[in-house]
């Protein structure tokens, strides 16, 4: 009797997580799985190693604010200045490291530090004098990309070689660039983990509830906004990595694909569910979406529109399911 | 020497003292009951001592030490647990996640679910009973019942090992087996030295679990008793105290003419409700705060989600599936929570008067014509003697009872058959609730059925030609005229005598019955 029990447990555990696990990210799994089918459709060349190199190289920038959006969005905020925050530690970075090998550690260090720095500040005017997180966002923006045109008026500046050219390498036969995507998957997978990423996660499903279960909300949402910010400057290095010049101009689309990521990896916007696989996921499906409509001879004067489209109609298909299987 | 004294604890919100210098004394191993009637300050006293209210004045002793408690994290540091009927778990995490939730154990900043399990697994399975078989450590808490969320709430408490343990209306929403599991645990928990603060709607529970209860009225403490040695009726006497009855509305004009008719309505928070409205009888809807009133109130109004049962106005059979057409229908509700539903707060007094009437005074179903809508405007102001500077002035420049006084007067424009009070003059001031008695009582000599829900008993007694007491979401008890005495409604709102009342003279009864 006991170990049938134990088996209606375990079977009512594995609908649990299958629920709580899958529903979302089957759809945003099998998106990923048709984009890639398409573009290897069209784009023979797509699984030779220099098109995975240069492909990924593409989307190692969205993939870590994807993550940074999806810590903000679990916590129930919302980042729109992740752009210019890729942006502003971008151009920092390329100061410091002024075009000398020798200074790419440091390189590093000032983009991590540019980003959590413009993250606490959104973090205070989110956390700590209770602003809406879409208007502080979208105010901080302006704020950093204006600061950023200061720094570098206009595009320009060199990479050390030593990162543009080892961006382009292979590390134990897989390119650089995937192992970057696999490193914003650990860096999400280890802070899942912390203590830090738990509360968050109470935070963003009921704010309410986490004060009274003594979670430091304000200290956590500020957190959050720090840490998001911090991933945006290493997305900054996968910039500088990918162009191999300073453009104060890069992190135009970044703040809103990284939304559109998240959402389609199946984190809910009101946040509290989710994780940022999906929104990798989410990121990749984003990027190819371009690349397919760049094989297909789209004209670039419809490029726009097309992709646009596409992102509406899987954002469509990510969020219907989803909810369906969150209201029952 | 007591573990824990509460001397002088005042609160006021704006008029109104919710705690008037009220006092508390706790034994370790006790098992402590707090009673009183509706606005008696149980709840605010409850939030006082977990640090979730501020209190303008107080002192504690723990221990033998003075100590001040200024939020959650204080209490929780003095080894304070409390559990509401509202709860704090968090929806979209697991059952797990929510036990340890503020308090994982964490190795360098990352949580050692490890550590943990042990004990989460410990206390669900000495829940388990309550619980059911198929919820585990990794359930997420939204596919859990109300009750098993409660269980899981009290579980988290528990495991915080406390050493005073709040439950405030903690078992409200669960099952009486799951209540006895409850107290088989509070006392496992009492003989280990914790004390636990109870206050619960059914007075069964504090006579089976309480050791000694302190009984609240108004805000202060009227007495501590042992409950063994008290009868329900002393309590009930305690409870209550000397009041003046008030003078009650004169000769009741009720006809026999019935204009609201409901029969079997059942909605989220109400089971099978028979109702009379008569022309220009005033309907009282008495019990404990939250036994169903508002919901009812709601139900009737169609603003929850798919009710049950019949309900006729003036003989004809009306379906209240939206509040746009129980407008239609002639009902209006005037909500108990004027802010978020009642008006709008940063618009004209004009606006917020017309709104609800717009469409009656459509020009060609189209305009609206500013001229009229001003004169009208005017002449509610009037009516309902409301004072305001202009009609252009936004509501917030109005106090609480005018305001009150808006909402009511934009629902009149409409010339409603029905109109739903859901405790109206909660937080207004004495002379704003003496103009909304009387402009309630107006609207039953202009023939207007009316629903009354109050929170205060006296407030039940001066107003109403009838009160039917809910518990539970349920009609437990029918008092009519005379009948409505403050020590009545207290009785029957704790189920006490049962059965002894409301038998006598009663018309709308007796029409239940053949109805049956």
């Amino acid at each position: 009797m006991s170990t049938g029990l134990d088996n209606r447990a375990a079977g009512t555990r594995a609908v649990a997580w299958i629920r709580r696990v899958q529903i979302a990210s089957v759809v945003t799994w099998s998106l990923l799985a048709a984009v890639v089918i398409v573009n290897a459709l069209v784009q023979p060349t797509f699984f030779t190693l220099y098109s995975i190199t240069s492909t990924f190289a593409t989307f190692v920038p969205l993939v870590f604010a994807a993550v940074a959006q999806a810590i903000v969005v679990i916590g129930g905020g919302l980042d729109l200045s992740i752009g210019t925050i890729v942006a502003l530690s971008s151009v920092v970075a390329l100061k410091v490291m002024n075009g000398s090998d020798a200074l790419i550690g440091l390189g590093f260090l000032a983009a991590l530090a540019t980003g959590a720095l413009c993250g606490l500040v959104n973090g205070i005017l989110v956390a700590v004098v209770r602003l809406q997180p879409l208007i502080v966002t979208f105010a901080t923006a302006s704020v950093f990309g204006g600061v950023t045109l200061v720094v570098l008026p206009s595009p320009g500046g060199a990479v050390p070689p030593a990162m543009s050219q080892g961006f382009r390498l292979a590390f134990a036969g897989v390119p650089v660039p995937v192992w970057c995507v696999l490193a914003a998957a650990a860096i999400w997978l280890a802070l899942s983990r912390t203590r830090f990423l738990r509360h968050v996660y109470a935070v963003g499903g009921d704010a309410l509830a986490a004060f009274a279960s003594l979670v430091p909300v304000v200290r956590i949402r500020a957190l959050s906004y720090v840490v998001a910010g911090a991933l945006a400057g290493l997305a900054a290095m996968g910039v500088l990595g990918n162009t191999g010049s300073g453009d104060p101009f890069i992190g135009a689309d970044i703040a809103l694909d990284s939304i559109a990521a998240v959402v389609l990896g199946g984190i809910a916007l009101r946040g509290g569910r989710g994780g940022a696989i999906g929104a990798i996921a989410g990121a990749i499906i984003l990027a190819l979406v371009t690349n397919v409509l760049f094989f297909l001879n789209v004209p670039t004067t419809f490029r726009e529109l097309a992709s646009g489209l596409v992102i509406i109609a899987a954002l469509a298909l990510s969020v219907l399911t989803t909810r369906k299987a969150v209201v029952r | 020497m007591s573990l824990l004294t509460m001397t002088g604890v005042s609160k006021r919100y704006g008029g109104v003292r919710a705690l008037d210098g009220a006092s508390f004394e706790l034994e370790a191993g006790e098992v402590h009951g707090l009673l009183g009637p509706n606005g008696s300050g149980k709840s605010t006293l409850n939030k006082v001592l977990a640090g979730t209210v501020n209190p303008d004045a107080a002192t504690i002793v723990l221990d033998g030490r003075p100590v001040e408690i200024r939020g959650p994290r204080d209490a929780a540091a003095r080894g304070i647990a409390a559990v509401y009927q509202q709860l704090s778990l968090v929806d979209s995490m697991t059952v797990g996640q929510n036990l340890v939730l503020g308090v994982e154990p964490s190795r360098a900043g990352f949580v050692s679910n490890r550590a943990s399990a042990a004990e989460i697994d410990a206390v669900l399975e000495r829940m388990r009973r309550g619980l059911g078989p198929g919820v585990t450590a990794g359930t997420e808490v939204s596919g859990l019942s109300p009750g098993q969320q409660q269980l899981v709430e009290i579980a988290k408490a528990v495991l915080r090992k406390p050493r005073i343990l709040i439950l405030d209306e903690a078992t409200a929403s669960l099952h009486r087996d799951q209540v006895n599991l409850v107290f088989e645990i509070v006392r496992e928990l009492t003989a280990a030295g914790t004390c636990v603060v109870f206050t619960s709607h059914r007075l069964e529970e504090v006579r089976t679990i309480c050791d000694r209860a302190t009984i609240l009225r108004t805000g202060r403490t009227v007495a501590t008793v042992t409950v063994a040695e008290t009868t329900e009726s002393e309590l009930v006497r305690v409870m209550v105290g000397d009041v003046a009855q008030p003078e009650r509305r004169t000769a009741t004009p009720s006809t026999d003419e019935v204009v609201l008719r409901v029969r079997n309505l059942s909605a989220p928070g109400v089971h099978g409700i028979d109702l009379d409205v008569h022309r220009g009888e005033i309907l009282g809807l008495g019990g404990l705060q939250g036994q169903g009133q508002s919901e009812l109130l709601l139900a009737l109004f169609g603003a929850t989600a798919t009710p049950s049962g019949e309900i006729d106005v003036n003989g004809r059979r009306v379906t209240n599936s939206s509040v746009v057409r129980a407008t239609g229908n002639g009902f209006a509700l005037v909500p108990g929570d004027r802010g978020s539903q009642g008006l709008f707060m940063q618009r004209s007094i004009q606006e917020n008067l017309s709104i609800v009437s717009l469409r009656r005074r459509l020009l060609a179903a189209l305009g609206i014509s500013m001229r009229k809508e001003r004169t009208v405007a005017e002449d509610a102001v009037q009516r309902l003697r409301i004072k305001i500077g202009g009609l252009d002035d936004p509501v917030t420049t109005l106090s609480g009872g005018n305001a009150q006084k808006i909402v009511i007067a934009k629902w009149l424009l409409n010339e409603p058959a029905v109109v739903l009070l859901d405790d109206p003059t909660k937080g207004v001031d004495i002379s704003a609730k003496a103009e909304i008695y009387s402009i309630i009582r107006e609207l039953s000599s202009a023939g207007v059925a009316v629903i009354l829900n109050s929170s205060d008993d006296v407030e039940l007694a001066e107003l109403c030609d009838r009160v039917v007491v809910l518990y539970e979401g349920r009609v437990r008890t029918h008092l009519v005229g005379d009948e409505i005495t403050s020590e009545n409604l207290v009785s029957a709102a704790l189920l006490i005598g049962e059965g002894d009342q409301g038998t006598v003279e009663e018309q709308p009864a007796a029409a239940d019955g053949g109805a049956r």
